[in-house]
């Protein structure tokens, strides 16, 4: 496993209440691992922690990555290890260029202009056109994401978590996004998937369900998804969108005993 | 009057600007140009339309610079006032006049590399006629010791239906004591465009900039964009003024300071009026610290948060 976490649990600021409860799972090397559950499960707190942002400490558990106890470590650190994070709403910063936002992170000062043009081309952004612009409120919310892609792929890490990199953008541009989650992969690099959205989970090859801060399974996506689906008595749309054509992988006879399970419970 | 010597050590200064330094050397490169070494004119190159006088006194030189009516250049005017010297008063009395009809760029650098003491003083007249599109640029390097008084007064008066963009950068090296006052008059449908850039490091800094513009004429418009950062106990006021006195004239004003390091001060002052029922103008101000998120993101490519802050300063102080 290239990350894993033990029984890690999250407060909020104030330590009054807890967000993540005691949660245990692993990520693969070279895979696409798909967090999920609703909204305000704690699935970006989760991702938020995993990268080591100052406001996002655990009180208990612990994170490996590699093998490396990483949870007291800083976000810097960590970053240097290889892991990075692309953002759900990525800062705008008037006066600081596509370019040199990418190169931060480059470790390789000699070819950085190719190895950011790379970047930009492997996101579907012409560098020619990219590269005399700033990161600031002139680009759209989805070229601002594609961007914060590039400037993650740029860096080489072992570990990308991709923070909902769905939300605000429209049907055309999404199908785009899996696109570029399958280059990514191609690259060797492992992709840790925060998303609510069970067509974007699609991509992954595992996933872990948070449901109101527990982790309730850790498994093959699309059996993490159907749990989901139970979970949230969603069996018309299961059989209807999710499961349906290619995507088959259940009978219904399963998908029937999954609800009931979860019914019963 | 060519291959003119000028003190490597002030052409040396200007190199991080991402220009040929040589281009501003008479004889060398395109554009007109004056260059000062302490109070002596050492260079004087001339364009078509452009004419350029200066005149050697005690302290300093008189001089003027005139763009003659529809003279549209592209080669910037560069005007170089060095010193090499760490001690010393140069005193410079610059007249710009831009006639009607014409469009051009006059760059200033101001380089004090071994200010120890140094005293700069300027005293400006700028005259924009109708229909122009004149842009000043003025760049200061003061050295690194925090060895300079500098103190610059300028009246800029901007005719009907001109572009006047101004832009004021103080952001290398350590500034010292810095009092700046700049008043823009604004007439009929003229847009004025002020960025003022400044960065004080240490205790010894202390720049105090005052950027006026009046709103004269109807449908006048002007900007003014104030953005600073202190560090180490170094100590920086905008005061951004903008006085709404005409009929539907439009104006802002914008200060963004951060604060870094104990004992540093950034203070910011708008300064708005209007008398016109028709005016309108407006203010915003921040002072403190980048957002955490802005740190976070930069942190999560693997800098340090210091290395995220001076990303981050450079960027804000960034000439646009």
């Amino acid at each position: 496993m290239i990350l894993e976490t033990h029984d890690l649990t999250i407060p909020t600021i104030d330590e009054k209440c807890v967000i993540i409860n005691k949660v245990s799972f692993g990520v693969k090397e070279g895979s696409i691992h798909a967090i999920i559950g609703p909204n305000g499960s704690g699935k970006s707190t989760l991702a938020y922690t995993i990268m080591g942002l100052n406001n996002y400490k655990p009180s208990s558990g612990k994170i490996y990555f590699d093998g490396i106890d990483i949870t007291n470590m800083s976000i810097s650190e960590r970053a240097n290890l290889g892991i990075t994070l692309a953002w759900q709403e990525p800062a705008r910063i008037d006066g600081l260029s596509i370019p040199k936002y990418i190169s931060l992170g480059i470790k390789d000062k000699v070819n950085t202009k190719e190895i950011i043009s790379e970047a930009l081309n492997i996101v579907n952004l012409e560098p020619e056109r990219y590269m005399k612009r700033n990161i600031d409120e002139s680009l759209s919310g989805g070229e601002r994401k594609r961007v914060e892609l590039a400037a993650a792929i740029a860096m080489r890490p072992r570990l990308i978590i991709l923070d909902e990199p769905d939300s605000g953008l429209d049907f055309i541009v999404i199908e785009d996004f899996l696109n570029i989650f399958g280059k990514i992969k191609e690259l060797n690099m492992t992709i840790l998937l925060i998303t609510h959205r069970e067509d974007i989970g699609m991509v992954a090859d595992y996933g872990t369900l948070i449901w109101r801060g527990d982790s309730l399974m850790t498994d093959v996506f699309p059996k993490v998804m159907l749990r989901y689906c139970a979970k949230a008595g969603l069996k018309e749309f299961c059989k209807r969108k999710l499961f349906n054509g290619k995507q088959q992988c259940f009978d219904e006879d399963y998908i029937d005993k999954i609800f009931k399970e979860e019914q019963g419970q | 009057m060519n291959n003119v010597e000028y003190p490597e050590e002030i052409l040396e200064s200007l190199e991080d600007y991402n220009i040929d330094i040589r281009d501003f050397l008479p004889g060398h490169g395109k554009g007109a140009k004056l260059l000062l070494d302490f109070n002596r004119i050492s260079g004087v190159e001339q364009v078509e339309g452009v004419i350029l006088k200066g005149r050697e006194i005690e302290n300093g030189i008189v001089a003027d610079i005139i763009i003659k009516e529809g003279t549209k250049i592209e080669e910037p005017i560069h005007l170089c006032f060095g010193v090499n010297k760490e001690t010393g008063v140069q005193e410079i009395f610059p007249r710009i006049i831009a006639e009607d009809n014409t469009d051009v760029t006059v760059q200033a650098h101001c380089s004090f590399p071994k200010a120890n003491g140094l005293i700069h003083k300027m005293f400006g007249h700028f005259y924009i006629g109708k229909n122009c599109n004149f842009t000043y640029s003025e760049t200061h390097y003061h050295g690194e010791n925090s060895g300079a008084l500098v103190a610059p007064v300028g009246y800029m008066y901007v005719g009907e239906n001109s572009i006047f963009e101004n832009n004021f950068t103080l952001t290398r090296g350590t500034p010292g004591k810095v009092k700046i006052l700049i008043d823009i008059y604004a007439m009929k449908n003229s847009v004025i465009k002020s960025n003022i850039r400044a960065f004080g490091k240490c205790k010894k800094d202390s720049i105090r900039i005052r950027d006026s513009v009046f709103l004269e004429g109807e449908n006048a418009r002007s900007i003014i964009k104030m953005k600073a950062a202190a560090k180490d106990g170094g100590e920086v006021l905008m005061y951004g003024v903008t006085e709404g006195n005409a009929p539907r004239c439009n104006g802002h004003v914008e200060c963004n300071e951060i604060v870094l390091g104990k004992g540093s001060i950034c203070r910011a002052r708008p300064f708005i009026r209007a008398i016109d029922p028709t005016s309108s103008v407006s203010h915003e101000a921040s002072l403190g610290r980048f957002p955490q998120k802005w740190l976070d993101e930069l942190q999560a490519k693997g800098l340090t948060e210091e290395e995220a802050t001076q990303i981050l300063i450079e960027a804000m102080l960034q000439e646009e």
